[in-house]
């Protein structure tokens, strides 16, 4: 960590402003300190939000999920606070890491920008097709229809993570004999510094047109229900376009940075994004995902599907936990 | 080696990613004031202990507004005009981050163009358009 903080003055400036900041406020708060529940007051709920926040960012940028994979299913189980405030405060959680870890991804040639731009597209519209969809479900079906895809969602989950699992190492670095048109026309294809073996990895996307229809659909779930699509990102360009596990988490935090950029604009303008309550949550996000971005750089790929592993499984089980829920009407008091 | 390993990397993303990077670190310097306006202005527009109490206690997004001084629901880019408070001033921190992928893109796209992959730099422009598009109003998602 003190490596990293002299490493990247930025860093220490933003973490040094923000500790004085805080330790300012916490002092010298005129209306501040009324206390909110039992014993905190407004200025202690906003430093921790930052700690967990910041703690939430360094495991989603490692993941390439984005953080609203966690932050959203929790505050929806846990808290009694408006769906709207969460969803638009758990854009700001999915997309602020992914934003500034998008700077050393991009100088590390970890990330790739066609590839970026390959998925952008097809994830801003499904998003926004899923946020329409989701109304209009509501109104047929209503909570049932809800219900049954998050069922559904939760076991291929499941099933993503268990083919990560039975797969073994193949696929931090995978190999295929399959050549694919599409994506060499586009040439799609790289080569990057690998500093965990200390030497070039070189890759080639193949499968590219079902990608992109997997991207339409990771969007269109994800802006359906609220959850963002970091869940899924990842094994796609890893599982199916054989993109190595790094790269494709450093691409899918920069991708979904900019296919929550469009989503998170209407609750900006609606007022649905309080600023006080997003403050420490994005303040956390930005200097957790710069030390996650470097951390990301230098661990093994292992380390990584293993947290993907761990994350796909636990928001899988909080996905089928809340369709049954719903389906049967009972209360499963599982986190 | 150092030279070989940059030449190795687009400039199209070097340059996205710098935008953004310094971008949002600018933006995330904004909010931090916004926040410490926000708690030591004596007469706020917007009270932290009321906003906080407010959205904890689960109260509607219509209910937060309508009964905070402000008294009605913003809309459109309504922290433009209280930018001097602390609410204004945070959110607006927040905006600018959120448009920081905007510029970044458009750029990002001329140097794609100009390296022949004509192909990512029409994708990159008409995901621009449709985050702009998103951002001025014109595509209102049904939020509610």
């Amino acid at each position: 960590m003190p490596r990293i903080l002299t490493k990247i003055p930025e860093l220490s400036l933003l973490l040094l402003l923000t500790i004085i900041a805080y330790a300012y406020v916490e002092y010298a708060a005129v209306v501040g300190n009324t206390p909110i529940g039992s014993s905190l007051s407004s200025v202690d709920m906003i430093v921790l939000s930052f700690v967990i926040s910041m703690a939430i960012a360094i495991i989603a940028v490692i993941a390439g999920v984005g953080g609203g994979v966690i932050f959203t299913p929790i505050m929806l189980a846990f808290t009694s606070i408006d769906t709207l405030v969460i969803r638009s405060t758990g854009l700001v959680v999915a997309m602020f890491s992914g934003l500034v870890s998008t700077g050393p991804f991009m100088r590390k040639g970890l990330a790739d920008v066609k590839i970026v731009f390959f998925g952008a597209l097809p994830i801003i519209i499904g998003g926004l097709g899923g946020a329409f969809a989701a109304i209009i479900l509501a109104r047929y079906l209503g909570e049932t229809g809800d219900a049954i895809v998050r069922l559904l969602l939760g076991v291929t989950l499941v099933m993503i993570a268990l083919l990560f699992i039975f797969s073994g190492s193949n696929n931090e670095y995978p190999q295929t004999d399959k050549f694919d048109t599409f994506g060499n026309d586009l040439k799609l294809r790289n080569t990057y510094w690998e500093e965990s073996l200390n030497t070039y990895v070189r890759y080639r996307a193949v499968n590219v047109k079902l990608g992109g229809v997997l991207f339409f659909v990771v969007g269109f779930t994800g802006g359906f229900f609220g959850l963002g699509g970091g869940w899924a990102v990842v094994p796609v360009l890893n599982l199916v376009m054989a993109v190595p596990l790094k790269v494709s988490a450093a691409s899918s935090g920069v991708l979904l940075a900019m296919g929550n950029a469009a989503a998170i604009w209407p609750y900006i303008n609606a007022g649905a994004l309080i600023g006080l309550v997003a403050a420490p949550w994005m303040l956390g996000q930005v200097i957790g995902g710069i030390i996650g971005a470097h951390i990301l750089v230098s661990i093994k790929a292992g380390f990584v599907r293993n947290l993907l592993i761990i994350l796909l499984l636990l928001t899988s089980v909080k996905l089928m936990v809340r369709g049954l829920e719903t389906l049967l009407s009972i209360d499963i008091p599982i986190f | 080696m150092a030279k070989f390993k940059r030449t190795l990397i687009p400039l199209s993303g070097i340059v996205y990613g710098e935008i953004i990077y310094w971008t949002t670190i600018s933006s995330a310097i904004v909010v931090l004031f916004g926040t410490i306006k926000t708690f030591i202005e004596p007469h706020s527009a917007l009270p932290p202990a009321y906003m906080l109490n407010a959205v904890l206690s689960g109260e509607s997004v219509t209910n937060i507004w309508m009964n905070s001084p402000m008294g009605a629901v913003p809309n459109g880019h309504w922290y433009l005009s209280i930018l001097s408070s602390g609410e204004g001033m945070t959110t607006a921190g927040l905006a600018l981050g959120v448009f920081s992928i905007i510029p970044g893109t458009f750029i990002s796209s001329f140097f794609l163009w100009r390296s022949n992959n004509r192909f990512f730099a029409r994708l990159a422009l008409a995901a621009a358009f449709i985050t702009i598009t998103s951002m001025v109003g014109v595509i209102p998602l049904p939020i509610g």
